[in-house]
C-alpha cells in the first residue's frame, strides 16, 4: 500500500495518546467505528487507551461491557459482519483463554469459510509485556500464539508515531486485525519511565502499510530482528556498540501478520549475522520463524548461526529479578550480540 | 507571563505531592493555547495539563521530579 | 427450591395467556407451516442418500460426494418452521452443526446451499466452509461448528439492526447442551442488560450427542434459566409447530418493539443420530421415535381441519421433491475447487 501523506506538522505524543489519536480520527470521520470493552469508558482503558475519548463520543460509542470476552467479541464480530467497524479491547492478551474461540474460529474463520462472501472488518486490541511484576498471567506476550492461526492480521507498534499510523491503517483495514500494544511502550506515568515511548507523531491523517517492517537504525555489522518494547531496548544497546565501533542494524517488524520477510532477508543477506529479540516465548513461536525464513532461503546468508534472545519455556516469575532474568532486555541483547560478532 | 500550577489532583489533600510524569515540549519552545504541555501524576491519578495561553514557555521542573501541588511547574512568555 | 424476583422483573412468559387455548391460525399459514417441514424433511432425506451412497464398503468418514461429518434435523422442522414464519430474509439467524432445517426455513437459496454441501465452487462458500459452516450474506444467515459459539456474534448483528434504527431482529438457535456453555449464560446477560433485538432458541432434542439432558443440566427446563437474566422464558413441549409459531410470534414482536431478548426452547425430536454414521446404541427409545414423528402429525391435524387430502399431499411432496432434485442436480454440476486455489479467501 502506498502512502502519500501532504507534508504536516508533527507533535510530541506518548504511544498511549497517539493510539488514542489515531481512534479519535477515525471516530470523527466514520460513524460505524465504536470502541468496546471493559472499562474503557469513564476509565479509559486500563492502560489508557481510551483516554478522553467518551467525553468526546458518548456512551454510544465508547461502551463498558460486562466481564464477558466470549460475548463482547461475539458481539463485535456480529457488528462487523453487518458493516460496523467495532474497535474490541481484550484488557490482557493473557485473557485470550476465555474467549479463544470467538477469536480464532469465528473472527479469524468466518471470510474464509464464506468464500470471501462475509468481511469481518474489527480491531481486536489487547494489552501485553512484562517488567513491572505482574507475574505469569498478566505479563505474557502472546503475539507467536494469534500470528500462528490463519486469518487474522497481527500488528505490534513499537512507537508513538507506529501506534498510531497502524491503528489507523487497522480500523480501514476490512480484515479482522489484532493490534497488540505492550504495556512498556505506552509512556504510562505509572510505569517504569523509557524515553523512547515519547516522540513525534504527524498531527493530521497518519497511515503506516500493514505488513511493512522498518528499519528502526540502519547498521553493516549485524542484523537484529525484533519488535515492540524490545525494540526499544535494541536500540539502547546499538546506541552503546555504536561507541565501539559495532555498527547494528535494527528491523521492527511491525507486522507479524503479513510478516515482512523481504526486508529481513535484505538485512540479513547485507550484515551475514542474525539476533533475532522476541519478548514472547522462545520455542514454537515468532523468532523461530524469524530464523526459519532465513535459512529455508539460503542458509548460506549466515556467517554464524542465527542466535534467538527471548523469554524461555517458562511462566513469567513474580520475583523482580526472576523476571528480570527471562525477560530479553538490554544486558541479554548485548551479550548475544557480541557472541555474533 | 503566565504561571502554569501542578493541578490538584487530589482534592481530600490539597498539600499532597505528585510527580510530573511527562513534558511533551521542550523548554524555550513555542507554543500555542491548549497544546498539550505534560501528563502529571498524583498516587495512581493522572491527568493532562494543557497550556492556559499561547508563548515561549519555560519548564520549571523536571520529569520524575517530587512536586507538590498548587506549585507552578512551568512559566509561558 | 426458592424463587427471589429478580430486580428488573418481566413477567416469565411473553404477555398473553400462557396455556390458554390459542385461536386457530389462518389456513394458509397452517399450509406454509406444513409445506416448510416437508421440504425441509424432504431435502434432509435426499442429503442423507447422497451423504451414504459412496461411504461404502463399510463407511469410511473421509469418502464420497459429501465427505466429513453430517448431522441431519430430520424431526426439528417444527422449530424452523415456527419462527421462521415470523422472519423475513432482512432478519439474521444464527444455528448450529445442524444448521439445514433453519436455513431452508429462512430462506437461503437452495442450490447453493446444496453446492457447499457438496464442497463445490458454486456453494455459498465456493466449497471452502462445507455443510457447518454456511454463511448466506443475503439473509443474514450463518452457522458455526462450536457449541453455543452461534449466540456471540448474533448478539452483533442485533447491535447493528439496532444502532441503525431498523426494527431487524437476530434468532440465535442452540441446542439444550449448549445450555451449559459458557457463551449461553454470557450471551443472555449482555443481550438482556444491552437491551438487544435478539430472540434466543433452543432446540431441546433430549441429547447431546449420547448424554441425555437430565445427566448433564441442572435444571429441568432451559426456559427457567431466563429469569436468571431477567429475560422472558418459554417452553414449548410436544414439538408442536403450531405452539412453536404463537410462542415465536409474541417474542419476534417484542424483539422488534425494542423490548429486549427472549429464550424459547422447543423439547423437539431428533429423528436419526446425531451425525451420520452414528449407531446412537446409548438410545433406549429408539424404536418408539418413528411414532413421533411431528410431520405425520401435523398432517392429520391438517387432514381433519380439510385443509390437506391425498392430492394436496402428493403435490407437496412432489413440489418439494422437485425443488430437493434441482438443488442436488445443481450441486453435482457445480466444479470442484482447483487446489492451487486453497490459501485465497484468507484475506481481502
Amino acid at each position: 500500500m502506498t502512502v502519500t501523506e501532504a507534508p504536516q506538522g508533527t507533535h510530541r505524543l506518548t504511544t498511549s495518546k497517539a493510539m488514542v489519536e489515531a481512534i479519535d480520527q477515525e471516530m470523527a470521520g466514520d460513524p460505524s467505528v465504536f470502541y468496546l470493552g471493559e472499562d474503557v469508558g469513564q476509565y479509559g482503558g486500563i492502560f489508557s487507551s481510551t483516554t478522553g475519548l467518551l467525553d468526546k463520543y458518548g456512551p454510544e460509542r465508547i461502551i463498558d461491557t460486562p466481564i464477558s470476552e466470549t460475548a463482547f467479541i461475539g458481539l463485535g464480530i456480529g457488528a462487523a459482519v453487518e458493516g460496523m467497524r467495532p474497535i474490541v479491547e481484550l484488557m490482557f492478551c493473557d485473557f485470550m483463554g476465555v474467549c479463544l474461540d470467538q477469536i480464532y474460529n469465528h473472527m479469524a474463520k468466518i471470510h474464509f469459510e464464506s468464500g470471501g462472501n462475509v468481511t469481518v472488518p474489527m480491531v481486536l486490541t489487547m494489552a501485553a509485556g512484562g517488567g513491572y511484576s505482574d507475574a505469569a498471567q498478566h505479563s505474557q506476550c502472546l503475539w507467536g500464539t494469534f500470528a500462528h492461526l490463519p486469518g487474522m492480521k497481527v500488528v505490534v507498534p513499537s512507537s508513538p508515531a507506529d501506534a498510531k499510523g497502524l491503528m489507523t491503517s487497522a480500523i480501514r483495514d476490512d480484515n479482522p486485525v489484532v493490534y497488540i500494544f505492550h504495556k512498556g511502550v505506552m509512556g504510562l506515568p505509572w510505569m517504569a519511565k523509557n524515553p523512547r515511548t515519547l516522540d513525534e507523531v504527524p498531527e493530521g491523517e497518519h497511515l503506516v502499510p500493514l505488513g511493512k517492517a522498518r528499519i528502526a537504525r540502519p547498521g553493516s555489522d549485524v542484523t537484529v530482528v525484533t519488535l515492540s518494547l524490545s525494540v526499544h531496548h535494541a536500540l539502547d544497546v546499538a546506541d552503546k556498540l555504536a561507541g565501539e565501533g559495532v555498527d547494528v542494524e535494527v528491523v521492527d517488524l511491525r507486522s507479524l501478520v503479513p510478516l515482512d520477510r523481504e526486508t529481513v532477508l535484505e538485512s540479513v543477506a547485507k550484515t551475514g549475522r542474525l539476533v533475532v529479540v522476541d519478548e514472547d516465548y522462545l520455542s514454537y513461536g515468532v523468532s523461530g520463524e524469524i530464523v526459519a525464513s532465513v535459512a529455508e532461503v539460503d542458509p548460506g546468508m549466515l556467517r554464524v548461526p542465527a542466535r534467538r534472545v527471548a523469554v524461555p519455556d517458562v511462566p513469567i516469575p513474580y520475583a523482580h529479578d526472576l523476571e528480570y532474568a527471562v525477560l530479553p532486555r538490554q544486558d541479554r541483547i548485548e551479550k548475544t550480540i557480541r557472541a555474533a560478532l | 507571563m503566565t504561571e502554569v500550577l501542578f493541578p490538584p489532583l487530589s482534592k481530600d489533600s490539597p498539600e499532597a505531592e505528585g510527580v510530573l510524569a511527562t513534558w511533551f515540549v521542550a523548554d524555550g519552545a513555542r507554543i500555542t493555547a491548549d497544546q498539550l504541555l505534560a501528563e502529571v501524576q498524583v498516587d495512581k491519578v493522572s491527568a493532562e495539563v494543557p497550556a492556559p495561553v499561547g508563548g515561549v514557555v519555560h519548564l520549571l521542573v523536571k520529569e520524575e521530579e517530587a512536586v507538590r501541588q498548587g506549585t507552578p511547574i512551568a512559566r509561558i512568555d | 427450591m426458592t424463587t427471589q424476583a429478580s430486580p428488573s422483573t418481566t413477567s416469565p412468559t411473553v404477555p398473553a395467556q400462557a396455556g390458554a387455548a390459542r385461536p386457530t391460525l389462518d389456513p394458509q399459514i397452517r399450509l406454509d407451516l406444513y409445506r416448510t417441514m416437508v421440504l425441509s424433511r424432504t431435502y434432509e432425506e435426499a442429503i442423507l442418500r447422497e451423504y451414504h451412497a459412496d461411504k461404502g464398503p463399510g463407511f469410511d468418514i473421509g469418502k464420497g460426494l459429501v465427505p466429513g461429518e453430517m448431522h441431519l434435523s430430520a424431526g426439528q422442522e417444527p422449530v424452523a418452521a415456527g419462527i421462521c414464519a415470523h422472519l423475513t430474509t432482512d432478519d439474521a439467524v444464527t444455528a448450529t452443526h445442524r444448521p439445514h432445517h433453519l436455513a431452508i426455513a429462512h430462506g437461503v437459496d437452495l442450490r447453493a446451499m446444496t453446492a457447499e454441501i457438496f464442497g463445490r465452487e458454486g456453494g455459498l462458500g465456493h466449497g471452502r466452509g462445507g455443510h457447518m459452516h454456511l454463511f448466506d450474506p443475503r439473509t443474514h444467515f450463518s452457522c458455526s461448528g462450536i457449541i453455543a459459539e452461534g449466540y456471540p456474534p448474533a448478539l452483533g448483528q442485533a447491535f447493528a439492526f439496532r444502532r441503525r434504527g431498523t426494527d431487524q431482529i437476530a434468532v440465535a438457535v442452540t441446542g439444550e447442551g449448549a445450555a451449559n456453555q459458557g457463551a449461553f449464560h454470557e450471551s443472555l446477560n449482555l443481550a438482556a442488560r444491552w437491551t438487544l433485538p435478539v430472540v434466543f432458541v433452543v432446540e431441546d432434542n433430549d441429547w447431546g450427542i449420547s448424554v441425555p439432558r437430565q445427566a448433564s443440566t441442572a435444571v429441568s427446563s432451559n426456559a427457567a434459566r431466563a429469569a436468571a437474566y431477567g429475560i422472558p422464558g418459554e417452553r414449548v413441549e410436544d414439538n408442536d409447530v403450531e405452539a412453536v409459531y404463537d410462542v415465536a410470534r409474541r417474542m419476534v414482536a417484542r424483539a422488534r418493539a425494542g423490548e429486549g431478548p427472549s429464550l424459547l426452547e422447543v423439547h423437539t425430536l431428533r429423528m436419526w443420530g446425531h451425525f451420520e454414521g452414528d449407531a446412537q446404541g446409548y438410545r433406549p427409545e429408539l424404536a418408539e421415535v418413528s411414532e413421533r414423528d411431528p410431520i405425520p402429525r401435523y398432517e392429520r391435524q391438517l387432514r381433519e381441519a380439510g385443509l390437506l387430502d391425498d392430492a394436496t399431499v402428493a403435490q407437496i411432496k412432489e413440489e418439494a421433491s422437485a425443488r430437493v432434485g434441482d438443488a442436488i442436480g445443481y450441486a453435482k454440476a457445480s466444479a470442484t475447487p482447483d487446489p492451487s486455489t486453497a490459501t485465497d479467501y484468507v484475506f481481502d
